[in-house]
């Protein structure tokens, strides 16, 4: 009794120094923050980089303190914040669909990645790679999310929407760190990263070495399971990899230079490429990219010049077994083992001109060559005897190697034409050498309605270049080329309101309607094969609503609210797997000096099937987030703790129709990591 | 001039020096410093002028860690490398810090922020002080000491705003003069040099700034006349006057400046703040100027003139001002 008495009594001194010496630093914070603004407005006006306006648009900026704040340790942890996206999953390698109002598709080539402005897209589906093994974000120093066609400006595929990853520069790293992760599912990170000066450049360096076995749920069927063949269903998912991931940055007066490294090796096939566990089968991707920027802002008085060059090299190799051993006369299994090779190489000046009273001009133009310039394809279903794997890459493929090149030029005028009310005009012309011509406009007419309310009204049109998949597969029968495609397009109007409601509550609400035409799909033919088609149409709308409220000076409430309604119109049903609600709302506590407490909630809601599916809709599901975070600045150490689905929720995305998988795809259950990192 | 670096192996606990985490390090070297510490106090005083410099500075959390880092890199960039610099609190063991100043032959102390300012003057007389980091200081609690404040200098408002619109005739000021009394006599100097006309209301609470607004507003004109916010927490109240203040001025095109960088982001046209590596530079200069010379030469309160400039350009743009030259602008898009 006397023990825990004493013990009570130390517990409640420690509490009581430590309340006194907050509330001690506190009046030093309400003096400082006179002079320099308050915590969020420190940590803004001591960013190297502020966001470049270029045009007008509904976006997300998530900063390098954010992602800290909220422990993750993946893009698509930070990116489920965002208003209007949520990360779907894929069976193939559970690699992420970003799903931008209401837009889901398979290969999700509908948004655009951009690593530093450059695409990181891959030509054969227009994805980012299919071997995708996440990305870690210790590197990254701010994450640009636009929603809403962009193509005006940004040319492919920036359909739904447009996320731009910068990373982090010499400034941004400012000295060494290091740092390690372990976690759930044997996943264990090891990075460093320094920023500082090499002879006369600002240089920049990053490493990061990284394994995980996975989550480990349950798929209850697969595809094989209704047949007379033997299915691996029930079985875990397979979801482990190995990672490596480098990047250099090196600046010098108006010239940059990066590269970039990431290698996934060992990567496991999810819920099976064919909708069939494939616990034996084994991804190989590497992505290599590297640009050389050259800016100068006061190129000619008024004149802002870009030139940059840039380079992106993918290889994905798949070692498959797409059905198991016993099926259909395989003993060994199907197996197939698709290899690929891309390059792209990409030119492009822009030019910024402010020299005219009420007129802002950015102009530009550029070239690439995208090139799936090697396959390799072995297998042992094309080729009799059935069952023997041989090299089928020179007789019947499942694709050749292609290449097209693609010419653009872009012009955009902002102008004033009255005081408070802004006309953004902007059109880009991108010729294609396969299909061709495609010509996008952007409108954006902006209010400043009040001292504390802007208010912008936005059209845009974008498009999204049939891939070489959808131009020039053969040999598969469900996924045949079809060299006569043309784009498919979406337009769209938003409404946007952005409200400073009060010093410390700031609101934004964006409603918006959009058409897709033209939609690249694969139909059936009369036989049984499928054929790329420009067929089908689909139309939404919907709103979102953000809110960050500062409600003490320890304590941020931010949060917002997505809600759409998607139409198939051939069916006229909701286009379905996206989910017509989505809640997201977390909570930053700073309860004693330096420890923040993150709690998030993530609800996702009223997810109808897909037209052709049957199947009754996917259910609801809630996670919750907590983070524990410490930054000892005494001691240059960082702690941070985090429980993911803390309540252990069952919460599933859906499988594509028509519902191989019938059960969906289950994400993980409760998982914990534990981070430290060191300053030098 | 001495102000080498006087580095001893470690330090006692009761002061954590960035760097020095041992305990047990910490402990052997407290004794040592201990018994150093004896040594130094039956010795001979120092003369004048052989001392090195060192910085106190107040332990607190990030971001606001991170000025205070910045001021010490410009200090170092003047000075070269401090005798030490010591992150303070309520619990610093004053006696203690006393006798490690002493033992390095620390001459004069660079004091930042209220606590560190509150530390060093516990520490009596034998080691002079120079205070940055505070916006102000009431006389009676730092007499005759020199304090560069985080207070932009009014000359450097008024410059900028005479930049950003020629036309500028009368700057309108609602202070409270417990906080702004030595900025005010200040400005109205450095107005009248401008060619300006400083019209200035004393307000002592949220009632008689509100009614002073209000009368600012009726009598203001957008194209000659403007409104300068302190840094004052009664008469720029941010949930109740700032709103008022930035309706009013939006919809009467009466530009606003502030010296709180962070009202730039609420709507003001403009405001300065502290650029800290200056500012680090600038004080470590005064410190200097008292090493050599055994004595204090500017004492009492100085404004801040080591400065940056943010600027809105929403608002720019609203009041039809085209000059856009800041360090940083805002909105961010």
């Amino acid at each position: 009794m006397k023990i825990s008495i004493e013990h009570l009594l130390a517990v409640l001194l420690t509490a009581m120094w430590a309340a006194g010496a907050y509330a001690a630093s506190q009046s030093e914070e309400e003096e400082l923050a006179l002079a320099y603004g308050d915590k969020s407005f420190v940590t803004i006006a001591s960013g190297s980089q502020q966001p470049i306006a270029r045009a007008p648009s509904v976006a997300t900026v998530i900063t390098a303190e954010d992602i800290k704040a909220i422990g993750a340790a993946d893009l698509d942890e930070v990116l489920e914040t965002v208003p209007g996206l949520h990360v779907a999953r894929s069976p193939l390698g559970y690699n992420p669909i970003y799903t931008i109002r209401g837009i889901s598709t398979q290969y999700n080539p509908q948004v655009l990645m951009l690593v530093n402005g450059i695409p990181i897209t891959g030509v054969y589906v227009g994805d980012r790679s299919q071997i995708w093994a996440g990305m870690p974000v210790e590197n990254v120093a701010r994450i640009e999310v636009i929603r809403g066609p962009g193509s005006a400006l940004y040319g492919a595929d920036a359909f739904s929407g447009v996320i731009n990853i910068i990373t982090k520069t010499a400034a941004d790293i400012d000295g060494t760190q290091l740092g390690l992760r372990a976690g759930s599912f044997n996943s264990r990170d090891a990075w460093v990263q320094h920023g500082g000066t090499w002879g006369s450049f600002d240089a920049a360096a990053y490493l990061r070495v990284g394994h995980t076995d996975g989550q480990h749920q349950i798929i209850a069927a697969d595809a094989v399971t209704p047949t007379p063949f033997p299915s691996l269903a029930p079985g875990p998912v397979n979801l482990g990899y190995d990672a490596i991931d480098g990047r250099i940055d090196l600046a010098r007066d108006k010239w940059r230079l990066r590269a970039g490294y990431q290698q996934r090796s060992n990567a496991k096939t999810g819920a099976g490429v064919a909708s069939a566990l494939d616990p034996k089968g084994s991804n190989f991707g590497e992505r290599i990219s590297t640009d050389l920027t050259y800016q100068d802002t006061n190129f000619a008085p008024d004149l802002d010049v870009t030139v940059q060059a840039s380079y992106f090299y993918i290889t994905e190799q798949s070692d498959l077994t797409l059905y198991p051993p016993g099926y259909a006369g395989f003993p060994d299994g199907v197996v197939g083992n698709p290899y690929k090779w891309e390059r792209h190489l990409r030119f492009n000046l822009s030019a910024a001109y402010t020299g005219l009273q009420q007129h802002k001009l950015r102009f530009g133009a550029g070239t690439q060559n995208d090139d799936l310039y090697r396959i390799r394809d072995t297998n042992n279903y094309t080729l009799p005897p059935l069952g023997t794997v041989q090299d089928v890459t020179d007789i019947a493929p499942f694709i050749r190697p292609h290449s097209r090149r693609v010419n653009y030029v872009y012009a955009q005028d902002e102008w004033a034409f009255i005081r408070d009310w802004y006309l953004t005009a902007g059109v880009r012309q991108d010729h294609y050498s396969d299909f061709g011509n495609t010509v996008n406009p952007r409108l954006a007419l902006v209010w400043e309605t009040a001292y504390d309310l802007t208010s912008k009204l936005l059209y845009g049109r974008a498009f999204r270049p049939p891939s070489f998949a959808e131009l020039y597969n053969i040999n598969n029968p469900v996924a045949l080329g079809n060299p006569n495609l043309k784009p498919e397009t979406n337009e769209s109007v938003e409404l946007a309101f952005a409200w400073q409601a009060t010093s410390s509550l700031q609101a934004n609400l964006n409603l918006f309607r959009y058409q897709m035409k033209d939609i690249l799909r694969f139909v059936q033919n009369p036989d049984t094969s499928y054929t790329a088609q420009n067929a089908g149409r689909q139309h939404g709308q919907g709103m979102e609503v953000e809110l960050v409220w500062d409600a003490a000076a320890n304590l941020r409430l931010s949060g917002n609210y997505a809600q759409q309604h998607s139409i198939d119109e051939t069916t006229s049903q909701d286009a379905g797997n996206a989910p017509r609600h989505h809640v997201y709302a977390r909570a930053d506590w700073r309860f004693v000096p330096h420890w923040i407490l993150n709690t998030q909630l993530n609800y996702v809601a009223d997810r109808k099937r897909e037209p052709s599916d049957t199947r009754p809709p996917v259910a609801d599901y809630h996670t919750v987030d907590l983070t524990l975070r410490s930054k000892n600045q005494n001691s240059d150490w960082a702690v941070a703790f985090k429980v993911l689905n803390l309540f252990n929720a069952d919460a599933r995305e859906p499988s594509p129709s028509p519902g191989l998988i019938p059960n969906d795809l289950p994400l993980a259950p409760r998982e914990w990591r534990f981070e430290l990192s060191h300053q030098l | 001039m001495a102000n080498a670096p006087t580095f001893l192996p470690g330090m006692p606990a009761f002061i954590r020096h960035a760097g020095s985490k041992c305990r047990l390090a910490s402990l052997i070297s407290g004794a040592a410093l201990l018994f150093l510490a004896a040594l130094a106090i039956t010795s001979p005083a120092r003369a004048a002028g052989d001392g090195v410099l060192a910085v106190i500075y107040p332990d607190i959390g990030e971001p606001y860690r991170g000025i205070f880092e910045k001021i010490i890199e410009g200090i170092e960039d003047k000075a070269g490398a401090t005798g030490a610099n010591y992150p303070v609190s309520d619990d610093t063991d004053i006696a203690g810090l006393k006798d490690s100043l002493r033992h390095q032959n620390v001459g004069v102390v660079i004091a930042l922020g209220r606590q560190g300012m509150k530390t060093a003057m516990a520490l009596g007389d034998g080691i002079k002080v120079v205070v940055g980091g505070v916006l102000t200081v009431p006389e009676n609690e730092a007499p005759e000491i020199p304090v560069i404040s985080l207070s932009p200098d009014p000359a450097l408002l008024f410059a900028r705003m005479k930049a950003l619109k020629p036309g500028t005739k009368r700057v309108f000021v609602v202070y409270n003069p417990s906080f702004n009394g030595w900025l005010i006599k200040l400005a109205k100097d450095a107005a009248s040099v401008q060619g300006l006309e400083l019209v200035a209301y004393e307000a002592r609470d949220l009632r008689s700034a509100v009614r002073y607004y209000e009368e600012i507003f009726a009598a203001a004109e957008g194209r000659s006349d403007v409104l300068w916010l302190p840094q004052d927490p009664t008469t720029v109240e941010e949930n109740s006057i700032l709103p008022l203040v930035l309706q009013k001025s939006w919809n009467q095109s009466i530009a606003v400046f502030s010296s709180n960088v962070s009202h730039v982001r609420r709507g003001v046209l403009f405001s300065l703040y502290p650029d800290n590596a200056g500012l680090g530079r600038s004080l470590a200069g005064l410190a200097q100027g008292i090493l050599v010379s055994g004595e204090y030469g500017k004492r009492g309160m100085m404004p801040l003139r080591d400065v940056q400039s943010a600027g809105n350009l929403r608002t720019a743009k609203h009041l039809g001002i085209s000059q856009q030259s800041f360090d940083m602008t805002l909105p961010e898009q």
